[in-house]
C-alpha cells in the first residue's frame, strides 16, 4: 500500500538525519526534566515543605519547579531549531521535486503544490514531530516522576495508560482512512467548482444552471457526508482520552486508601495527580489530536507530491529520438532547391543533418483515428521545408513527432547528425531546437533569454550579430541591451515571439522545427525571421502561419490527410487542390467559395500583400490549449486567499 | 505566452465593492441565517458547552474534597470520590457529544453556505464571473465557506469558552483570595506575552512567501514554455534556474522557526510560573493551616483552567476570522441575480430588436444610445475596433448581461420579461474562448438544456468541421475535455457544435471563427450563412471576409453605431471602415507586437460578459 511507502520513506528521511533526530530528543529531555520536577517538587513540597510546617523548604522545592519550568522553555525553543532541520530539508527536497516535475511534465497543477501542498506538508510535518516528540518526553518524565515517587503508583497509571494508546492505534486507520475521504471530497468539490466559475457564461448561455447546480450540490453534499462520518469518528478520540487520561484520576482516588496504606504519601498523592491531570492528559490530547488529523492530512498530501502518485497526470516521457552522432551522410543528395541557393555564411556552426520519416503512424490513442498515417518524409540537409493544412490536420503532432516530444505509434522518426564537422560544437547538445507557438521567455537577462540552448555565454558580438539578423535589435536596444532584466509579462506576444526565434538562431542545433513561432509577428517582421534562419543554414522546418512562409520555403508538405501532398510550390498548384484553395489560387468555376474572401481587395495572387486578413493558414489561437494536454485541471488557484 | 496570477495573486482581482449598504450587513445577516439554519444544534451545543463547563469547574474542588477525605476521614470519602467519577464521566459524555455534535454542525452549515451561495453564483452568472474572478469565486465558494461554516458552532461554544477562566479565577478566590490575587498579577505577563508571539512572526513570513512566490513565477512561466523546454532538452537547466531562490525560502523557513521558537519558550513558561506561583501561595496557607491539602490541589488545577485565557483568545480569534469569510460570501450575494419574466415568445423568425442600448462600465459608457434591428432570419455582423463594445453587444443580445438604459427585444418581447428557459432555448451563443463543460466531447457539445439528440450532437460537430479531430481524440467523442490535446481553433470549433446542436430563432456568435483556419471558416461560414428561415444571427466579426457574408454589416465605433449597410457599400465609401479590418493596424502596434487578425491579444477587447 502507497500508505506503508510514504511511512518508509519518512523513517529513511529521518534515518539519514540522525544528529538532528538526536538534538531534538537532547533538548527534550530538558522537557522530560520539567515534567518531572512540577510533580515531584511539587510532592516535596507538601510533604517535606509545607505540610511538615517548614515553608522555607517547601518553597524551595517549588522554586526548583520553577528553574525547571524555566530550563524546559529553553529547551522548547531549542527544539524548535531542531524541528526546523528537520522540517526544512523536507520542505526543499518537495519543492525540489514538485518543480522538477512540474517543469518536465508541463503540469499546471505543480503549481498548487509548491504554494499550498508542500507547505501544508511543512506545518504538519512539524505539528506530527512536536506532538509526538513532546508525548513521549512527557510521558516519560511522567513516569519517573511516578515511580520516584512512589512504584505503586506506576501500577495505577500506567495500564488505563497503554489501553488508550492501544485503542488509539487501533482507531487511527479507520480515522485516517475518513479523514482522507474527507479530504478527497474537498478537493473534488474544489475541482468541480474550479470547472464551473470560469464557464459561468457558458452557464447561463446554455441554459444550464440546473444541471450544474444538481452537479455542485451532489458535491457539497458528498463532503459534507465524508465531513459527518469523520465526526462521528471523533468519539473515539474522546474515548482514548478518557481512558488514558481521566481514568487514572478516578483510579488514583479510587486506589487511595490502599496506596496511602502501602506508604504512599498526601503529598506523593498530589503530585501524581498533578502528574496525571497537567502532565500526561494534555500531552495525550495533543498526541490523540495531532495524529489523528495532521498524520492522515501528511499522508494523503505526501502521497500525492510523491512521484507514483497514481492519480498524477501521465504523460509521455520526453526524450530525443535523434540518434547519436553517426557516421556523416554525405552520400545523400541535397535537395534540388537548396543547392540554387548561396550557401549560407553561418552553415560552417551547424552540422550536417539529415531527417527520415519512413512510415510514421501517430494515434492520440489505441481506439482513435490516427492523425498521421503512413508518412514517409526525407529532408536533406539545408532544406526549407514548409507544411501547411487546415488547423487541426496534424501539423503540430509532425513537428512534436521530428523533436521527439512525441513517438510514433508506428513507423520511425530518424535524425541523422554528424557533428564532427563543427568546430566548437558540442555532441551533448541538442539536434534539433522546436519553437512553438507560445514563446518560452522567462524572468531574467535578455542574456540569459538568448543563450539558453547554449552550453556557455554566448559572446556579445555573435550575439548581437544574431539580433540583427532575426530583426531584434530594436527590442534589445529599448530593453537596454543584452544585461537587461526582462519581464516577460510586459513584452507581447510577438517580442516574445522574437526573443525565442533569435535564442534558436544562436543555438548549434541543424533541425530547427518552427511550429507557427512567427504567428504574432507581422509579415514583413515574419519575412525577416525566416530569412534569417534560411541564411543560418542547417534544416528549416516551418509550419506555416501564413501562406507566405510556404512561398519562401523550398519545399512544402501541405497535410490534407490521405490526400498529403509534398512538393514545391508550383508542382504543388497543380496537384493540390487544398493548396491551391490555401493561396487562393484557385481554377476555373469549380472552386467559387474561396473567391468570397477576398472582399477587401487583397492581391490573390502570392506577394507581401498575401499574409492579411483571411489569408491565415493557422490564425492563433488561445496560448498554451496545447501545452497543458497533460493535466487541464488546474487546482491552482483554489483556497488562494 | 501569459503569465497567469499565481494563487495568492488572485485576491487582486476582486474590484471594490460599492453599494448603498455597508457591505458588512450582508455578511453578518448571511451568518445569522446559517446559525438559524442549525438553530436547534446550536442551543444543543451551547448547553452541552455550559454543562461540560459546569463540570470542569466543579472538579477540581470535588477532587480537592476526596482527597481531603480520604486522608482525613477514609470512611466518608466513598461519596466523595462517587461524585468525582461521576463528574468525570458526565465530562467525557459531554466531550463526545460536544465533538460529535460540534463537527457536524460546522459540515452542515458550511454546505447550506456552499448550497446557497453556488446557488447565488449561478443566478448571477457571468455577472459574479466579472466582478470577482473565476479563481477567486472557487477560493471563497470552498474556502471562506469552510471558514465561515465554523462559525454557529464557534458562536455557541464562546460563552463556555468565556466561562471556564472566568469561573475558575472565581472558584480560586472561593478557596482563598490570597492565590487568586497571585494569579491576577501575573495574568497581564501573559497576554503581553502572546501578544509579541503574533507580532514577531509576520516579518519573516512575508519574506518566505517572496521567495516561494519567486519559485512559482518561475516555475509558471517554465510551465508556459514545456513544449520548448522539452523540445530543448532543458529541464534540468530551467529547475536549477527555478530552484535559485531556494536557499534564501530555506534561511527565511529557518528565521520562523527561530522567532517561532524563541515566542513558544516565552509561553510556555508563563502559564506553569503562575502556576507555581499560586502553589507557593496555596502552600504557605497550608503551612498555617488556612488551606487543606485538597484545597492546594483544587487551587493548582483552577490555575491551569484559569491560564488557559489562550483557549478563548483562540476561539474568538477563529470566530472573527469566520465574520471575516461570512463578510466575504456577503460579498458575492451582494451581486444581484439575473431575475427573469414569464412572457412566452410569439410566433416569430428571431427578429432582434436594440433600442436605445446603454451600458456604464466602471464611470465608462460602453454603449451609448445603441439601436439596432436584425430582421428575422438574416445575418448581423458586428464590426469595429477593438474596446468598442462589439462583445458586451453580443452579451446584451442574449442578455448574458443587461443594459443600464434601453431595452433588448426578441419579436417583439423585452428579453428581461422573458421566461428563462424559453430565453435559453431560444438563444444559442458561440463565443472565442469557449469554456467546455461536461464530462466528455459529447457531454461537452450538447452541454445545455435541453440536451440535445445524440444525432443532433453528431450532426452539429459535422457543421461545425469538428467532427474529424473529435474521433481523431484517443477515446473519441467519449474523450474528456479537459485531458484532451485540443488546440485553440479546435476548442473553438466545439464551442460552435455546442451552439449548432441548439435550435432557436437567434444564434449569437461572438468573434467565434477567430482561431479557425481560412478552410475550416469558409466551410462553417457555408452553413452559417446560408438559409436559415427562422433563425437569426448575430456575428461578431473581425474579418472582412466575415462581414461580407452578412446580410446587414453594424459598423460599431466608441460604443456607437457608426453606420449600419452592406459590407461592400461601406468598404468603398469610408477608408476609415477599411482600417477597421486591419489595413495600417500594424503600425499603431510597435515594431513586433502586430496583432495580424484584429483581436487583441491582452484580451482587452473582452470588455463585455465574456468572462
Amino acid at each position: 500500500m502507497s500508505g506503508n511507502r510514504v511511512y518508509r520513506r519518512g523513517l529513511r528521511f529521518l534515518r539519514a538525519r540522525g544528529r538532528v533526530v538526536a538534538r531534538l530528543a537532547a533538548w527534550s529531555v530538558l522537557e522530560s526534566g520539567q515534567t518531572f520536577l512540577t510533580g515531584f517538587a511539587l510532592a516535596r513540597a507538601v510533604d517535606a515543605g509545607f505540610l511538615a510546617g517548614r515553608a522555607a523548604v517547601g518553597l524551595g522545592w517549588l522554586g526548583a519547579a520553577a528553574v525547571a519550568v524555566v530550563a524546559g522553555a529553553y529547551g522548547t525553543g531549542r527544539v524548535y531549531l531542531a524541528v526546523a532541520a528537520l522540517v526544512e530539508p523536507l520542505r526543499d527536497r518537495l519543492v525540489r521535486d514538485v518543480v522538477d516535475r512540474g517543469v518536465r511534465d508541463a503540469d499546471r497543477g505543480a503549481l498548487s503544490r509548491l504554494t499550498q501542498q508542500v507547505e501544508i506538508a511543512r506545518d504538519t510535518f512539524a505539528g506530527i514531530v512536536m506532538v509526538s516528540r513532546s508525548f513521549v518526553f512527557t510521558a516519560v518524565g511522567a513516569l519517573v516522576g511516578l515511580f520516584s515517587l512512589a512504584p505503586l503508583l506506576l501500577l495505577v497509571v500506567v495500564p488505563p495508560l497503554a489501553a488508550s494508546l492501544v485503542l488509539f492505534a487501533l482507531t487511527l486507520r479507520p480515522l485516517t482512512r475518513r479523514q482522507e475521504a474527507f479530504l478527497v471530497a474537498d478537493e473534488e468539490l474544489a475541482t468541480q467548482l474550479g470547472a464551473v466559475c470560469p464557464g459561468l457564461r457558458d452557464i447561463t448561455a446554455a441554459g444550464a444552471e440546473e444541471q450544474v447546480t444538481a452537479d455542485a450540490l451532489e458535491r457539497i453534499g458528498a463532503e459534507q457526508r465524508t465531513a459527518r462520518s469523520l465526526a462521528r469518528w471523533g468519539v473515539l478520540r474522546v474515548v482514548s482520552l478518557t481512558i488514558g487520561g481521566q481514568l487514572p484520576i478516578v483510579l488514583l482516588l479510587a486506589t487511595a486508601p490502599w496506596l496511602l496504606a502501602h506508604g504512599v504519601t498526601a503529598g506523593a498523592l498530589v503530585g501524581a495527580l498533578s502528574y496525571v491531570g497537567q502532565s500526561l492528559l494534555p500531552a495525550l490530547q495533543n498526541l490523540i489530536h495531532g495524529l489523528g488529523t495532521s498524520g492522515s492530512r501528511l499522508a494523503v498530501v505526501l502521497r500525492r507530491l510523491s512521484p507514483g502518485d497514481p492519480t498524477a497526470p501521465t504523460v509521455p516521457t520526453v526524450r530525443d529520438t535523434a540518434d547519436d552522432v553517426r557516421e556523416p551522410s554525405a552520400a545523400r543528395a541535397p535537395a534540388p532547391a537548396s543547392a540554387a541557393r548561396p550557401s549560407p555564411p553561418a552553415a560552417a556552426a551547424v552540422p550536417l543533418s539529415h531527417v527520415t520519416l519512413s512510415h510514421v503512424t501517430f494515434a492520440y490513442g489505441p481506439a482513435s483515428e490516427p492523425v498521421i498515417e503512413d508518412l514517409d518524409l526525407s529532408i536533406p540537409h539545408g532544406t526549407h521545408l514548409a507544411v501547411v493544412g487546415p488547423s487541426g490536420i496534424g501539423k503540430s503532432t509532425l513537428a512534436a513527432l521530428m523533436a521527439g516530444l512525441l513517438r510514433p505509434t508506428g513507423g520511425s522518426v530518424d535524425v541523422h547528425v554528424d557533428v564532427h564537422q563543427v568546430p566548437g560544437a558540442r555532441p551533448t547538445e541538442r539536434h534539433h531546437v522546436l519553437i512553438p507557438q507560445e514563446a518560452y521567455v522567462y524572468t531574467g537577462t535578455l542574456a540569459e533569454n538568448l543563450g539558453h540552448l547554449r552550453a556557455g555565454a554566448v559572446p556579445e558580438a555573435e550575439l548581437l550579430a544574431a539580433a540583427a539578423d532575426v530583426g531584434l535589435t530594436a527590442l534589445l536596444d529599448r530593453l537596454g541591451g543584452p544585461t537587461a532584466e526582462i519581464a516577460p509579462g510586459t513584452l507581447s506576444a510577438g517580442e516574445r515571439q522574437l526573443i525565442a526565434l533569435t535564442r534558436a538562431h544562436l543555438a548549434y542545433a541543424p533541425l530547427v522545427l518552427l511550429d507557427e513561432a512567427t504567428c504574432h509577428l507581422d509579415p514583413a517582421a515574419e519575412a525577416r525571421a525566416e530569412h534569417a534562419f534560411a541564411r543560418r543554414g542547417g534544416t528549416l522546418v516551418v509550419v506555416a502561419h501564413r501562406v507566405s512562409s510556404a512561398l519562401r520555403a523550398d519545399r512544402v508538405l501541405v497535410m490534407d490527410g490521405p490526400r498529403t501532398a509534398y512538393g514545391d510550390h508550383a508542382e504543388l498548384l497543380e496537384r493540390s487542390p487544398l493548396y491551391r484553395d490555401l493561396v487562393g489560387a484557385w481554377s476555373g468555376p469549380s472552386q467559387p467559395a474561396l473567391s468570397l474572401r477576398d472582399p477587401d481587395g487583397v492581391d490573390a495572387v502570392a506577394g507581401a500583400g498575401l499574409a492579411r486578413d483571411g489569408r491565415h493558414v493557422v490564425p492563433h489561437g488561445p496560448v498554451g490549449q496545447m501545452e497543458t494536454a497533460g493535466d487541464l485541471r488546474d487546482g491552482g488557484t483554489v483556497g488562494g486567499e | 505566452m501569459t503569465v497567469s496570477p499565481g494563487p495568492a495573486a488572485s485576491s487582486h482581482r476582486v474590484q471594490p465593492f460599492r453599494s448603498d449598504h455597508p457591505p458588512a450587513s450582508t455578511g453578518d445577516a448571511l451568518l445569522r441565517a446559517a446559525t438559524r439554519h442549525s438553530g436547534v444544534r446550536c442551543v444543543a451545543l451551547g448547553l452541552l458547552a455550559l454543562a461540560a463547563t459546569t463540570a470542569n469547574l466543579l472538579l477540581p474542588a470535588a477532587l480537592g474534597q476526596a482527597l481531603d477525605a480520604l486522608l482525613t476521614d477514609p470512611s466518608g470519602a466513598t461519596r466523595r470520590v462517587l461524585s468525582c467519577t461521576a463528574l468525570i464521566l458526565v465530562l467525557s459524555v459531554l466531550d463526545a457529544f460536544e465533538t460529535v455534535l460540534g463537527a457536524t454542525t460546522n459540515a452542515r452549515a458550511t454546505a447550506w453556505l456552499r448550497e446557497r451561495l453556488t446557488r447565488h453564483v449561478l443566478d448571477a452568472g457571468p455577472r459574479a464571473g466579472r466582478r470577482f474572478g473565476p479563481g477567486e469565486l472557487v477560493a471563497r465558494l470552498v474556502g471562506s465557506a469552510g471558514q465561515a461554516g465554523a462559525a454557529p458552532a464557534a458562536l455557541a461554544g464562546v460563552l463556555a469558552a468565556l466561562a471556564t477562566p472566568l469561573g475558575a479565577i472565581v472558584a480560586l478566590w472561593l478557596i482563598d483570595y490570597r492565590p487568586a490575587l497571585v494569579f491576577l498579577c501575573g495574568a497581564p505577563v501573559i497576554a503581553v506575552l502572546l501578544k509579541r508571539f503574533t507580532r514577531d512572526s509576520s516579518q519573516c513570513v512575508a519574506r518566505y512567501q517572496d521567495a516561494q512566490g519567486r519559485i512559482a513565477g518561475s516555475l509558471t512561466e517554465a510551465i508556459d514554455g514545456a513544449r520548448t523546454v522539452a523540445a530543448a532538452g532543458t529541464a534540468d537547466k530551467e529547475v536549477a534556474r527555478i530552484l535559485r531562490p531556494l536557499p534564501e525560502l530555506s534561511r527565511e523557513g529557518h528565521r520562523m522557526w527561530r522567532v517561532q521558537g524563541r515566542a513558544a519558550a516565552q509561553a510556555v513558561a508563563v502559564a506553569p510560573l503562575l502556576q507555581i506561583a499560586v502553589l507557593a501561595t496555596a502552600g504557605l496557607l497550608l503551612t498555617r493551616e488556612a488551606l487543606s491539602v485538597g484545597e492546594l490541589l483544587a487551587a493548582s488545577r483552577y490555575a491551569v483552567l484559569a491560564s488557559g485565557v489562550g483557549v478563548l483568545v483562540g476561539r474568538l480569534g477563529g470566530l472573527i476570522e469566520a465574520r471575516a469569510s461570512a463578510h466575504r460570501l456577503g460579498e458575492l450575494l451582494d451581486v444581484p441575480a439575473t431575475a427573469h419574466g414569464t412572457r412566452h415568445l410569439p410566433r416569430g423568425r428571431g427578429n432582434l430588436e436594440l433600442r436605445g442600448v446603454t451600458v456604464h462600465r466602471g464611470g465608462r459608457t460602453v454603449l451609448d444610445g445603441v439601436d439596432l434591428v436584425v430582421p428575422g432570419g438574416t445575418t448581423l455582423a458586428v464590426v469595429g475596433r477593438s474596446g468598442t463594445g462589439k462583445s458586451l453587444l453580443a452579451a446584451l443580445a442574449g442578455r448574458l448581461a443587461d443594459p443600464d438604459g434601453g431595452d433588448v427585444l426578441l419579436d417583439g418581447v423585452p428579453l428581461r420579461a422573458l421566461d428563462r428557459r424559453e430565453l435559453r432555448r431560444e438563444i444559442g451563443y458561440a463565443f472565442e474562448r469557449p469554456a467546455l463543460l461536461g464530462d466528455s466531447v459529447e457531454a461537452t457539445i450538447g452541454f445545455g438544456h435541453p440536451t440535445p439528440p445524440a444525432h443532433r450532437i453528431r450532426a452539429a460537430a459535422r457543421t461545425a468541421r469538428a467532427d474529424d479531430f473529435v474521433r481523431r481524440l484517443p477515446h473519441g467523442y467519449a474523450t474528456p475535455c479537459a485531458g484532451a490535446p485540443l488546440s485553440g481553433g479546435e476548442v473553438q470549433r466545439l464551442g460552435l457544435a455546442r451552439a449548432f446542436a441548439r435550435g432557436g430563432r437567434l444564434l449569437i456568435l461572438d468573434d467565434a471563427l477567430s482561431s479557425l483556419d481560412t478552410v475550416t471558416e469558409h466551410h462553417v461560414s457555408e452553413a452559417l450563412f446560408g438559409n436559415m428561415p427562422g433563425r437569426s444571427r448575430l456575428i461578431v466579426a473581425h474579418r472582412a471576409s466575415t462581414a461580407a457574408r452578412a446580410d446587414t454589416v453594424a459598423w460599431l465605433d466608441e460604443g456607437r453605431v457608426r453606420a449600419v449597410g452592406r459590407h461592400d457599400e461601406l468598404w468603398t465609401s469610408s477608408a476609415e471602415y477599411r482600417r477597421v479590418f486591419g489595413s495600417g493596424a500594424e503600425a499603431a502596434e510597435g515594431p513586433a507586437g502586430g496583432a495580424d487578425d484584429g483581436s487583441d491579444p491582452s484580451g482587452r477587447e473582452r470588455t463585455g460578459d465574456s468572462r
